[in-house]
């Protein structure tokens, strides 16, 4: 067996989360928080201080602390019951920021979650649009030289954004990919597979402000609930009661008239004492995600909102791109699952975007009216982990392992062949 | 983590989901794990009590004994582990080598038992792969001889990787002949085992199984073919003795000789790994130095070309 036939290996590093797991499947195996839980306790011990014979003992512990890490959820609840393990974050942003701590990350990933042998299998990895070149010759060096992988390519999260949208019929690779992510919110134009990098925005909003949002919220409202777990209740109460509502004045009335309909109770226990509370989920259920359309609620200093921003991106895009791109928006991360997000979303910027056509056909001369301007917003059920599920899809096509970039080339040319990824279509379209 | 651990992470994941919510969806998954050993799961929502588990190993060359696909000994050893819970279904399905049906409602309704249950399920592998060489170590355990003595008998798992045993009475010779493809993971390979061997010998370790390298073959393997001979990391014994094999410490020892060559593999990656990590920290240091030889006029300007060294290596990362 070689390792085209078996099957690619998608791992998609996000700032908050990675999703790990094997091309050709629905769902990746494994959701990770992007975090290593090192055990520093055996690198400042002071040289003085230690006599020959204990020498042998420190050494070993030093060996054995290079392997003492864990990752993911386990490194968050090794971190929290012992004071021995520090938490590192190697991806702010978008951008891989520590290789050390991502290294093993890549290290544990696939040795220990996905048990699997690197030097058998293809890689498929993401990277947000904005990374720099360097950054993909680093990942490269480190996949190549450390875990000898026969082959690796490494996508840009918003083409396959669009890949998780394809079906028999279609396949669009024309479209803007909003991805609403943890750490980071980006608008992205993709004409025929390339990102349009002139015309990417971004806004400083992302899931983890509304998190912080619905925890200020509730603390206002004197909610007892212990400090050192708001932050968790905040982010559980985000994902299981949040929606978008259609117009806040209505929403507010409708809350207050009846009361019992709409404000859940949120019920916990206490970490210290084991006893259980209860708390009241009100308004924040639909102002949490609110904060995209109308950041002025969160932060005095943010003045556009999610469909401002799609529509200022897409005027700043090719002219002849822009009815294509207003057609094919798609959403993408595991923040834009609130429920009626896309439909919210789909309205308003129908609305900016026929305004413009009424102003300026309001200013036609002999009575030409310009043809109105389709929008649509795609959503599907895999939002949450649509970057994976596309690279999932182009990972099990026979292109992809002739479009990656072998350990033959690597070895011949170096790492600078990393830096250019060719893009291919999918599998519903041969050449 | 230092060793493999014997269950799969991700079936495990899936089965204690299945058992929690009582109400199945469809789900259907493949995946491979080290050694070419693939998966596949199916599960309808109709049926949720039972799962349909397919795994397949990889082909054995033509002088191992098999039954029926499988190393000698599997399915035996399959019905003693799992009892009721799992069924066999012959023939297995197209292109696996074995299938298994579970019937989740059978599981003990004990938690931890029931939890013990599926870890060994997960384990499902170990018990597979394992049965030839559990059934020679048996034999050691009860210090009986063992029918066929003083030959060698070779596991052959994948046309690189084989195992060389020899069982006696008193103590089974486990040799591995190990190959590695890459120049410099041959290198780290032949200084992890020969420290591996040195580390035995000291004093705290002694009643672990002793362990030698030698880079020639060892005198025992004078019959063996010439081919499976070739090594460019040499040879790595253990001698067994019947107290690493009692009770439950023979699961134990069945897995970590089993997967004695993904074990060496995966320590050569972290050790490539960790020298990075040295190497990084080496560089900074340097640039540091570096850093500091600036004279002071230039560092006091902070334009683009007098830039600090570390500045630009951080941009360019």
């Amino acid at each position: 067996m070689d390792p085209i036939s078996r099957p690619a290996i998608v791992i998609d590093n996000g700032t908050g989360y990675t999703k790990m797991g094997f091309a050709g499947n629905v769902e990746p195996c494994f959701v990770q928080p992007t975090v290593v839980a090192v055990n520093d306790s055996f690198v400042n011990q002071p040289r003085s201080a230690v006599k020959n014979n204990n020498w042998l003992a420190q050494h070993s512990a030093g060996v054995m602390a290079d392997l003492d890490f864990f990752i993911g959820d386990e490194g968050i609840s090794r971190s929290r019951s012992s004071n021995a393990y520090n938490l590192s974050y190697p991806i702010k942003y978008g951008q891989v920021e520590n290789w050390d701590a991502m290294e093993r990350y890549w290290q544990q990933c696939i040795f220990n979650y996905l048990r699997c042998d690197p030097e058998d299998h293809y890689f498929l990895l993401t990277e947000s649009p904005l990374t720099a070149p360097e950054s993909r010759e680093y990942t490269g060096e480190i996949m190549f030289e450390t875990f000898n992988v026969p082959g690796l390519y490494i996508a840009v999260q918003p083409v396959l954004a669009l890949a998780a949208g394809y079906t028999t019929s279609k396949c669009e690779m024309t479209g803007v990919v909003v991805d609403v992510g943890e750490g980071a919110t980006h608008v992205v134009p993709v004409a025929d597979g390339y990102v349009i990098g002139s015309s990417i925005r971004s806004i400083p909003l992302s899931g983890k402000d509304v998190t912080l949002f619905i925890q200020q919220l509730m603390r206002e409202r004197g909610e007892h609930i212990p400090p050192e777990d708001s932050l968790d209740v905040a982010r559980k109460v985000k994902e299981s009661y949040c929606y978008t509502c259609s117009d806040i004045v209505k929403e507010y009335k409708k809350h207050d008239k009846e009361p019992a309909k709409y404000i859940k109770q949120w019920r916990g226990i206490k970490p210290k004492t084991g006893a259980p509370y209860t708390c009241d989920v009100g308004y924040e259920r639909f102002l949490g995600p609110e904060i995209f359309f109308s950041p002025e609620i969160y932060s005095g200093e943010l003045t556009s909102s999610l469909p401002e921003v799609i529509d200022k991106c897409i005027q700043s895009t090719p002219i002849d791109t822009r009815r294509a791109l207003y057609k094919n928006i798609v959403l993408s991360g595991g923040s834009t699952m609130f429920k009626d997000f896309h439909r919210r979303l789909q309205r308003d910027v129908k609305k900016l975007v026929d305004a413009r056509v009424l102003a300026s056909d309001a200013l036609g001369i002999g009575g030409i009216k310009a043809k109105p301007v389709e929008v649509n917003v795609v959503s599907h059920p895999i939002q949450r982990c649509a970057v994976w599920f596309g690279g999932s899809v182009l990972a099990s096509t026979p292109e992809f392992f002739q479009a990656c970039h072998t350990k033959a080339e690597y070895e011949e040319h170096g790492a600078s062949i990393c830096r250019t990824n060719p893009v291919f279509k999918g599998m519903y379209l041969y050449r | 983590m230092i060793l493999l651990s014997s269950h799969s992470k991700y079936l495990l994941d899936i089965l204690s989901n299945r058992v929690e919510n009582a109400e199945g969806v469809d789900i259907e998954r493949r995946w491979t794990e080290f050694s070419d050993v693939c998966y596949h799961i199916k599960g309808s929502s109709e049926t949720p009590e039972f799962l349909n588990v397919s795994v397949s190993f990889p082909t054995p060359p033509e002088e191992t004994e098999i039954e029926k696909g499988l190393p000698c000994g599997a399915t035996e050893a399959v019905k003693v582990a799992y009892g009721v819970v799992v069924e066999s279904i012959v023939p297995p399905d197209e292109g696996f080598s074995l299938t298994l049906k579970l019937d989740l409602s059978k599981l003990p309704k004990n938690k931890e038992k029931r939890n013990d249950m599926l870890v060994k399920i997960a384990a499902v592998r170990e018990v597979v792969l394992g049965a030839p060489l559990k059934r020679i170590l048996e034999h050691l355990a009860s210090r009986t001889r063992a029918p066929a003595k003083d030959r060698v008998i070779t596991l052959v798992h994948r046309p690189k990787e084989c195992i060389f045993l020899i069982p006696r009475e008193d103590k089974v010779t486990v040799i591995y002949p190990i190959n590695f493809e890459d120049s410099i993971d041959t290198v780290l390979a032949t200084s992890f085992l020969q420290d591996l061997a040195e580390t035995r010998r000291s004093a705290s370790l002694y009643s672990a199984p002793s362990c030698t390298w030698s880079s020639t073959p060892p005198a025992e393997l004078d019959n063996a073919t010439t081919e499976s001979l070739s090594v460019n990391a040499g040879f790595f014994t253990f001698v067994i003795l019947p107290r690493h094999v009692e009770g439950k410490k023979l699961d134990r020892t069945v897995w970590i000789l089993s997967t004695f060559h993904a074990y060496v593999s995966y320590h050569v990656k972290c050790s490539e790994a960790f020298m990075h990590t040295r190497m990084r920290r080496r560089v900074d240091s340097l640039i540091q130095a570096l850093d500091r030889a600036k004279p002071e006029s230039e560092k006091s300007e902070e334009c683009a070309e007098n830039r600090s060294f570390r500045g630009m290596l951080q941009d360019h990362r």
